[in-house]
């Protein structure tokens, strides 16, 4: 029996894209149909030519300029300020914003509490810490990698408290949905490389990130109101953030790859 | 501006500075508006996006890592900007969108205008047009960056935001939505 190509495979190939180009150009040499078809979706594409943009000046830049000059909005700051600012501006946040301050004073505590002395490992930890050079160098590519982990969740977390209410959140569940894996599979190493308090960190982000990727793509005005409590409630992108400020000041700093003794929660 | 200079403005836009916003604007305008104008296919509407598309840049500079590439962010900007108006005018103006699809398939393959009526290649341009309006705005950005701008699907993905499977199928849903509407015009060059 003959295999025929589709018209989606026969649209990769005319764009140079697709990963069985050279099969496909065999068969188009020796099957009629097939070629006959690739010709119709050639001759349609081929008709519809790129648009002449009318020509602008060089002077454009500077009328485009003139006309945004008095409306520039203010710039958002980073996104952690952005959301603790907002915070505070809205009155219907405003037990959000006492209980998120609560969650943040601890969180500050714990940074700062003494910890155990260094040469005591924490639980999980004596394998990296076992391994010198070598532990040092995975322990650093594992708080790179969180780092970069949860600054793109951020930006997740930050679309979402930014979506309009109605609106559609398919894109950021998208995302959402392929950071849940990775997050899971940090989490664990976390926890086996003794980063107590980055592990929790990555346990409070997973809840909110399976929160979004199941909840409807036209999402009703309640139930994001609802995904923005629980994230504000938990301070989550504050932490976020300070996480991420702080795994990338450790990797950066003599001796800061080792991992964190204390196994306080960060709540 | 050479790249160290162009990274110096770059950062002091990021702090606030509109003198430095007003550079970036300065350089980068028309390649902007030539994106726009693809995209949305009318001037009216190019004009609207490149600025409202340096107004969200202005906005979110915060968000704008700095080792990335400006002009490609600002790139993914436009595009999403494009793809935002035409959905609103398509919410207001779904009707009429409608016709002009309709009126690019129905019209028959003997209507070849004349050249008192029309020059040829300007049908052409006018029949492309209308099938390019019956698109989906989302089918009509990713057929854009990929026929146009020359896009490769991953590409095409990291600037509208989706996975790589959904820029692959709005690239085929509109090429064969395109082909419906053109067979006529395809009939009379043939």
């Amino acid at each position: 029996m003959t295999h025929h190509y589709s018209e989606d495979d026969l649209t990769l190939y005319y764009y140079g894209e697709g990963r069985r180009r050279a099969s496909i150009e065999r068969h188009l040499g020796s099957c009629a149909a097939c070629a006959s078809l690739y010709r119709e979706i050639a001759g349609t594409l081929a008709i519809i030519a790129a648009p002449e943009a009318p020509e602008r000046g060089d002077q454009y830049g500077l009328e485009v300029w003139q006309r945004i000059r008095h409306k520039l909005p203010e710039q958002e700051g980073p996104a952690w300020a952005r959301h603790w600012a907002g915070l505070f501006r809205h009155d219907r946040f405003a037990f959000a914003a006492a209980a998120a301050m609560l969650v943040l004073l601890a969180f500050v505590a714990g940074r700062v509490w003494p910890r155990q002395p260094v040469g005591t490992p924490a639980p999980g930890t004596a394998q990296i810490a076992g391994g010198g050079a070598g532990a040092d160098v995975g322990h650093r590519i594992l708080l790179t990698s969180v780092a970069d982990h949860l600054d793109r969740s951020e930006r997740v977390l930050t679309d979402i408290m930014n979506a309009p209410a109605r609106g559609d959140i398919s894109s950021a569940q998208r995302w959402a949905d392929d950071l849940l894996d990775t997050s899971r599979l940090y989490r664990q190493d976390a926890m086996e490389a003794g980063e107590q308090s980055v592990a929790a960190v990555l346990d409070e982000l997973e809840r909110s990130l399976l929160e979004i990727v199941n909840s409807p793509s036209k999402i009703s005005t309640a139930d994001l109101e609802q995904i923005r409590r629980r994230i504000d409630a938990a301070a989550l992108l504050f932490k976020v953030r300070v996480m991420s400020d702080e795994l990338r000041q450790r990797e950066s700093s003599p001796g800061g790859a080792l991992p964190r003794t204390s196994t306080r929660k960060t709540t | 501006m050479d790249a160290t200079e162009a990274a110096a403005v770059l950062a002091r836009a990021r702090q606030g500075d509109s003198e430095a916003f007003r550079a970036l604007v300065e350089r980068h305008s028309r390649s902007v508006f030539r994106l726009a104008f693809r995209m949305t296919g009318n001037e009216q509407d190019a004009e609207d996006v490149v600025q409202e598309s340096f107004l969200r840049a202005y906005r979110q500079l915060g968000r704008f890592e700095s080792r990335a590439n400006f002009g490609t962010w600002l790139y993914r900007i436009v595009a999403n900007c494009s793809v935002d108006l035409m959905r609103s005018k398509q919410a207001r103006h779904d009707q009429v969108r409608g016709d002009s699809l309709d009126e690019a398939v129905e019209l028959p393959a003997t209507d070849t205008p004349g050249p008192e009526r029309m020059a040829h290649s300007a049908e052409i341009e006018r029949r492309v047009q209308a099938a390019l309006n019956g698109l989906s705005p989302l089918e009509r950005a990713a057929f854009t960056l990929r026929h146009y701008e020359g896009r490769s699907i991953d590409e095409i993905g990291t600037t509208l935001g989706l996975g790589t499977s959904a820029a692959k199928h709005s690239v085929f849903r509109a090429v064969r939505k395109l082909r419906v509407a053109l067979a006529p015009l395809r009939s009379q060059e043939s």
